[in-house]
């Protein structure tokens, strides 16, 4: 038991051990995951394509008016499928943002099985709101 | 500059973000969105989407500690988050409506008003920081709030000398129904710190408020969130900063998807912004176990002032 926790039993049924020791693990695995796709990404940028890797960055970004890298996850899950550098980079990100939302769906399950119903539905209810602008942010781009 | 210097530039502010986003409770953004911009001159578009991306390291990175060290208040971060994912896509939606420039200013004001606020020692608060001098451990008899049948236990019974004002408004009544109630091992202090969570609803009220600002402005709403967990609330500094840590990556995940469909986040910037974030924050939120609550008031304090003296600056400019 980690030591916050140790002798308030009625204090704290707050967040037992187990619970936030589920949602720690899972971000933890969800950051180390998206860390290796970033670092490895960018090593296969590198050595596939030196051009963009190696070259001024900063002057495509300005003059781009249209993103020129994947932004979409079909373009994202394309260029994985080649190998693509920057697809990878882009993964990583995408991970790197879900891992919040992984740690919120593991709090919901993590609270229902210790039949903490009420915080097990506030769990869910948060996922819903994020999960609706998720498809607010894709239908309206 | 080539994209190699460039990465290094980046990666090292972004391990600086990463440490002062993580200890703080904030994104980064207020570190990352300034040098992108007038350093790099990078597009602000792609400087948002960048500090989006840095939010979400800073906030899983950070959290993956301090959710399993229990500084962290699971259950307040879970119960706030309606609110502040509520606020953001009520944000979203509203921009536009309202003048950027009139809320930059407005909001440079309230942040800087916050700063001053928590500056000064709140009369009434618990000891949540018992300084060398009055230094005894608070230790709470195991059936205080069995004691207490529902209510707000007196702060007395906990231990604390100083003058306390119990929680008017109703507020600690749903913390108690919803237990939010906890208690952190301080390891600044050796001992463990027992809290109480006052005036929940105006928690609430002001995390929406804070998710409405950061979904109008895009800005990350941490410098909002901590002052009012701390300041309302009157939840300890270090679980202040540290729920507001897991809070903004609810918060940022509502927009990021946004920002990726729109082009925003460019791998090569982001990319070496995120690992360096991740770096920082992981020591960021080690340095949180051990930093004096004292200490991460004023360096917070100092931030905050930063910040809203950006905005004001946006405000004005």
């Amino acid at each position: 038991m980690a030591p916050g926790a140790r002798g308030y039993g009625a204090l704290t049924p707050p967040s037992p051990h187990g619970v936030r020791a589920a949602v720690g693990r899972v971000l933890r695995v969800g950051v180390i995951a998206s860390a290796a796709l970033l670092v490895g990404g960018y090593l296969v940028g590198i050595v596939s394509d030196p051009a963009t890797f190696g070259s001024v960055a900063l002057e495509r970004a300005h003059l781009s008016a249209r993103a020129s890298f994947p932004h979409s996850l079909a373009a994202v899950w394309g260029g994985i499928g080649r190998g693509s550098g920057e697809a990878i980079i882009v993964a990583g990100v995408l991970l790197l943002i879900l891992t919040p939302v992984a740690g919120l769906v593991t709090s919901a399950v993590a609270f229902a099985r210790r039949r903490d119903f009420l915080f097990s539905a506030i769990s869910a209810a948060v996922l819903t709101v994020i999960l609706g602008s998720f498809l607010i942010g894709w239908l309206t781009p | 500059m080539n994209i190699a210097e460039l990465s290094l530039v980046l990666l090292g502010i972004s391990v600086l973000a990463g440490v002062l986003g993580s200890l703080l409770g904030l994104g980064g953004g207020f570190v990352i969105v300034p040098v992108l911009t007038l350093v790099f001159h990078l597009d602000i578009r792609l400087a948002i989407g960048t500090s989006i991306v840095a939010v979400a390291a800073t906030s899983s990175a950070g959290a993956a500690r301090n959710v399993s060290e229990s500084i962290t208040n699971l259950r307040v971060a879970t119960f706030l988050a309606m609110a502040t994912t509520i606020g953001a896509v009520t944000g979203a939606l509203l921009s536009g409506v309202f003048d950027a420039r009139f809320l930059f200013g407005l909001f440079g004001v309230v942040l800087g008003l916050s700063g001053l606020q928590m500056l000064r020692k709140r009369p009434g608060r618990p000891a949540e920081e018992p300084g060398p001098a009055s230094g005894g451990t608070i230790r709470a008899p195991l059936d205080w709030v069995t004691a207490a049948g529902g209510t707000v236990p007196s702060v007395a019974a906990m231990g604390v000398s100083r003058n306390v004002v119990a929680p008017a408004g109703g507020g600690g009544g749903l913390a108690d129904r919803l237990a939010l109630h906890s208690a952190y091992y301080d390891r600044a202090e050796g001992s463990e710190v027992p809290y109480v969570v006052a005036h929940t609803g105006l928690g609430l009220a002001l995390m929406y408020m804070a998710g409405t600002v950061s979904g109008l402005l895009g800005i990350g709403s941490g410098v909002l969130k901590v002052p009012a967990m701390d300041l309302a609330m009157h939840i300890p500094m270090k679980v202040s900063t540290a729920t507001s840590n897991l809070l903004i990556g609810l918060t940022a995940a509502a927009s990021a998807v946004v920002y990726f469909a729109r082009g925003d986040i460019d791998p090569l910037i982001a990319g070496p912004v995120a690992i360096g974030v991740l770096l920082g924050a992981t020591q960021g939120s080690k340095l949180l176990l051990g930093i004096r609550s004292d200490r991460l008031r004023v360096l917070f304090v100092i931030v905050l002032l930063v910040v809203a003296a950006q905005m004001l600056w946006k405000g004005i400019g």
